[in-house]
């Protein structure tokens, strides 16, 4: 392994925006920026809509960004064809979230896992490719008896390792995991989390790890950031954010959690958020949280706050915070 | 008194190519006046077909093999078509996990509250319908009710639109109200709201509600009873907290050990179960969850257990709490010795 | 099990708890058990397969030919109605040119008998039937038959199933059945090639304009708007004026126009499938266009696809016959269903059964595709399997 401190992923002012009809835009993901050392996990959060996907989805370059610069370990992948990234998707693999719908009906488990190795022409010999992806498949927790059957006859927790090993056959270094236990049992979830932490320390990987709910990204996130309206309003280390979160949204979101204790359930109201995210297409203005904050003053409603260090390493984006 | 609804020994099977699914195998429960119960259970635990054959909503090869399931005494199972839709609606009601497929796209919300309202009382005059749905939907919390009767599905987000559901449901003041899953599709905030409602709203109309989810942290949020279903059985039945403080069957207790706690140690790993739900084409002979437990024995394998008394109130299906089983690293022996009912 | 070990600990066995227990098939296995069974779809394809042993193999067992005229017998009916004669076991049938023949009593024709005279005033007309015997035939009133040695019309006739031409003859005198075997596989002929050609060019077409999208898919969906605007049968005529052969036209015309169906329903597949996460999955993986465009999107199509193609291949037939009927399709004498119900609405009055027997068929034909077609629709959506 080579030690450098180039950061794994970098990310410069990434906007991204869609055409929705009559001149219209949807400010997708908006002006964000963040970077991922080797070995980390950077965990992003927020409600659906948020641009979370969109930005992993810009990130790994199935969408064209609209402007901003995507640095993969140190080299510029923004601005590259297709072609020219065909070497750079070695390195970085994505989860998906539906484990339903990211496996193709009509191909079996054994396809499924090997067509990685078909597109950058990995193994010379059917003998070779079936070797690696039984040995990938036993790494999750599949047999080869599992590897001639159709997606369509497992489990979601099952369905969502078979993703788990397309996406790390190729021994990537960066994997991006777009909401990857959200459709899953709670059960399972603990399951494909502890699977992915397993897997990052044995393969040194380094994960964007979106989610919805900050509850799970805690067990695998070094650095926490929360997005809102397709930008990052707050991102620190993990740790940090649950003990001192500093943005009101993010306070929100936390208190939103179910509790696992009735005790203690029975006990919290009030809090939470209130209201819908509101429309991207036409986001408001000055501080785009302004319209559900309870502390939404005059100033929130003009001018964007400044995106700043509040205490080493933790960045937020409010103006209730100075300095 | 009479509870609201009484099943027992509900069984439900699908027929499908590869052989007969026994979704619900016996299910006993019952759910009382201004209670609210929540069934727990990972997707294919029957948890869903248990709501659906309470409602007889069963679609395609479904259908109830054995058993009864009585609503306010009476008895849905076997019931005509045309008087099971008196009662739907009426006596209980049903919100689902989409509410966007629940609802027509092609007519106002309004309408569609109203309908419901027509379907069940016809002698209230249209303007009478208009004011108790703006009531409805002040009762939901759906800002500028008045205003918002004339939208259309798709001008709402998601959680508006499962208070538009919610709405439906209440129009008629069913004895009880069961949710599948409400709140499965929706964001943690929106989620978070949406229990409140539920909340408040049973605390002001006192309706008995069944609520379906997968999340014991849902759970410890609205209900006062829990069932675990896993394998189309129940496997433990108990109050909140003593479900909470005193599991007493090891699926409780690896469902509690999985859930994230955001108070919790980072480097403290989640305690998964490990494997998959079973098959129900081919169910294991003895206990459901046999295969993923680390506390089987070999009894577990092989015979179905009993249903024991760990507490007022609180059944379990587990031979650990067997008088004859081991005592020694047995997570249950404080509970065993129940009787077995 | 026994007492002792009864409350023996197992481990929990990973492996029994990621066991699948249903049977494993793979994905055509599985297809075919669900086609198979849904009765309706196996009574299709059995259908399908008799029709293709009747057009195929069937003529090897017929004496005729589909040109073969034969003017003495023509118009026979399957099912003759015929007076006794004068020799033991024998019968006469009356034809509509009031003609005699010598039907045997399983139903053989045998011959026609001889005229002799016509007496037109008392409306008899005397056959020879050997050198020494007249049978005469009676006219004067309807039922037209036959007298017997004393004179008096035999007013009892019975009925023989035609074993010389089992479904009768044209007013040609060709063998009806014989025909229908050619015209089904003409019918047959044209419904696969232009099946396939449009399968072809429609799933290509529309594939690289729903997965392209944008512009290209703008300019290739117009270009399918102005073909499908032209109707067919111009083209047809068009062509024919070229080709001067009639199937040939037909099927270039079908391939050259049905196609533009196929490639809406790909295109429309494509477009919803496209932005699905196993083809972003794909994408991410770096698979090329081929790979994504034919082993993710096309085979996800599958299904709408074949329902197309098994909706098309009726609807071909159905122009073939269409053509054929309106004269500018196949030439005579060449046998088409479509021909066959041209030339029997001639006599419909006369002879319904000349109409009746091809236009069965056709319905055959489209009964057992849409019973085909369906089941294979059901069958092929594993998403139904639950």
């Amino acid at each position: 392994m080579k030690e450098n401190n180039t950061p794994m992923l970098q990310v410069q002012h990434l906007t991204k925006h869609f055409p929705a009809g009559s001149h219209k835009l949807v400010h997708a993901v908006d002006d964000v920026s963040f970077s991922i050392e080797r070995g980390k996990t950077l965990g992003l959060v927020g409600e659906s809509g948020c641009g979370k996907s969109s930005c992993a989805r810009t990130v790994i370059r199935i969408y064209e960004p609209t402007s901003g610069k995507i640095f993969l370990d140190g080299a510029d992948i923004s601005a590259l064809t297709q072609k020219q990234l065909l070497p750079f998707r070695r390195k970085m693999q994505m989860i998906f979230q539906d484990p339903y719908a990211s496996l193709n009906a009509r191909m079996t488990v054994h396809d499924i896992v090997a067509e990685p190795l078909r597109a950058h022409n990995i193994c010379a010999t059917r003998q070779e490719e079936h070797e690696m992806v039984r040995e990938m498949l036993e790494r999750v927790g599949l047999n080869q008896e599992h590897a001639n059957r159709y997606a369509h006859e497992f489990s979601g927790g099952q369905r969502q390792r078979v993703g788990i090993a397309r996406a790390l056959i190729l021994r990537p270094e960066l994997v991006i995991c777009d909401e990857p236990i959200s459709a899953l049992d709670v059960s399972i979830q603990a399951q494909v989390v502890n699977m992915l932490r397993h897997f990052q320390e044995e393969l040194n990987l380094t994960y964007l790890f979106i989610a919805h709910d900050l509850s799970m990204v805690r067990y695998v996130s070094d650095d926490v950031g929360v997005m809102y309206l397709g930008q990052l309003v707050e991102k620190c280390a993990a740790d940090e954010i649950y003990a001192h979160p500093l943005h009101p949204y993010t306070v929100g979101l936390l208190s939103s959690i179910p509790v696992p204790n009735p005790r203690l359930a029975k006990e919290k109201d009030g809090s939470g958020l209130e209201g819908d995210l509101p429309s991207p297409i036409d986001p408001p203005s000055g501080c785009r949280f302004h319209t559900r904050c309870p502390f939404a003053t005059e100033r929130c409603r003009e001018e964007a706050p400044a995106w700043q260090e509040a205490a080493p390493g933790h960045f937020v984006a409010c103006h209730r915070i100075n300095g | 008194m009479e509870p609201v609804l009484q099943v027992k020994d509900l069984k439900t099977s699908f027929l499908t190519s590869s052989g007969e699914v026994q979704a619900v195998r016996g299910v006993s429960f019952s759910v009382n006046k201004g209670e609210s119960v929540g069934i727990v259970g990972e997707s294919g635990s029957g948890k869903s077909v248990t709501s659906l054959s309470v409602m007889q909503l069963l679609t395609g090869t479904g259908k109830i093999v054995g058993g009864s399931v009585k609503l306010n005494g009476r008895e849905l199972v076997g019931i005509g078509t045309k008087e099971m839709r008196s009662i739907r609606g009426k006596e209980v009601a049903m919100i689902f996990q989409d509410p966007m497929t629940s609802l027509n796209p092609l007519l106002p919300v309004g309408e569609q509250v109203s309908e419901m309202l027509w379907a069940h009382e016809k002698d209230l005059s249209r303007a009478d319908r208009e004011a108790r749905v703006a009531e409805l939907f002040r009762m939901v919390r759906i800002p500028e009710a008045e205003k918002r009767l004339k939208s259309y599905p798709h001008e709402f987000s998601g959680g508006m639109r499962q208070r538009v559901m919610i709405a439906m449901a209440l129009a008629c003041k069913p004895d009880l109200l069961i949710a599948d899953e409400p709140t499965t599709a929706l964001d943690v905030s929106i989620q978070d709201q949406i229990l409140k409602l539920m909340r408040s709203i049973q605390r002001e109309i006192g309706m008995s509600i069944m609520f379906i989810t997968h999340d014991l942290g849902v759970v410890a949020e609205l209900c006062n009873r829990v069932i675990v279903m896993y394998g189309g059985l129940i496997m433990e039945q108990a109050d909140i907290l003593d479900l909470f403080e005193h599991p007493c069957h090891p699926y409780t207790m690896g469902l509690l050990a999985s859930i994230p706690d955001i108070n919790q140690d980072k480097q403290k790993r989640l305690q998964p179960i490990m494997g998959s739900p079973p098959d129900m084409i081919h169910p294991p002979k003895g206990c459901p969850f046999s295969p993923r437990c680390p506390y089987a024995c070999r009894v577990c394998l092989e015979e179905l257990p009993p249903i024991y008394t760990a507490g007022e109130g609180h059944v379990s299906r587990c031979w650990l709490l067997d008088a004859d089983a081991p005592a020694a690293d047995n997570p249950l022996s404080y509970a065993k010795g129940g009787k077995r009912g | 099990m026994n007492e002792q070990n009864r409350w023996e600990r197992v481990s929990g066995d990973a492996g029994e708890a990621e066991r699948i227990y249903r049977r494993s098939r793979t994905f055509l296995g599985d297809v075919w058990f669900r086609f198979t069974h849904k009765p309706t779809a196996l009574f299709g394809f059995i259908l399908v397969v008799l029709l293709l042993a009747f057009c195929l193999i069937g003529p090897v067992f017929t004496p005729y030919t589909y040109s073969e005229q034969n003017n003495k017998l023509a118009s026979i009916p399957p099912l003759l109605k015929v007076y006794p004669g004068p020799a033991e076991g024998s019968n006469l049938y009356i034809t509509q040119g009031l003609k005699l023949i010598e039907v045997d009593d399983e139903g053989h024709l045998i011959r026609q008998l001889k005229k002799k005279k016509d007496d037109s005033k008392a409306k008899q007309t005397s056959f020879t039937w050997d050198d020494d015997t007249l049978v005469y035939l009676d006219y004067s009133r309807l039922p037209n038959t036959v007298l017997d040695r004393d004179g008096n019309r035999i007013e009892t006739a019975k009925t023989v199933w035609n074993r010389t031409y089992l479904l009768g003859t044209d007013q040609l005198g060709r063998d009806i059945l014989t025909r229908l075997m050619y015209g089904t596989r003409i019918s047959l002929m044209v419904a696969f090639i232009a099946a396939l050609v449009n399968m072809i060019i429609g799933i290509t077409y529309g594939g690289i304009a729903g997965y392209l999208g944008g512009r290209t898919d703008s300019v290739m969906m117009r270009i399918v708007d102005i073909i499908s605007t032209i109707p067919l049968t111009l083209y047809v005529i068009l062509i024919k004026m070229c080709l001067d052969d009639g199937l040939l036209s037909i099927i270039i015309a079908l391939s050259s126009v049905y196609w533009v169906d196929m490639a809406r329903v790909v295109r429309g597949e494509v477009l919803s499938l496209k932005n699905q996460e196993f083809v972003l999955a794909a994408k991410t993986i770096g698979s090329s266009t081929k790979t994504i465009l034919f082993s993710h999107l096309i085979p996800n199509a599958m299904g709408p696809i074949l329902v197309t193609v098994t909706m098309l291949i009726p609807s071909a037939i159905f122009m073939e016959a269409f053509m054929s009927f309106i004269g500018i399709g196949i030439a005579p004498p060449m046998a088409s269903l479509g021909t066959m119900c041209n030339d029997a609405t001639e006599t419909l009055r006369t002879n319904p059964y000349q109409l009746f027997l091809p236009a069965l068929v056709i319905c055959i034909i489209m009964f057992a595709f849409n019973f085909v077609g369906d089941g294979l629709r059901d069958a092929l959506d594993p998403k139904l399997k639950k």
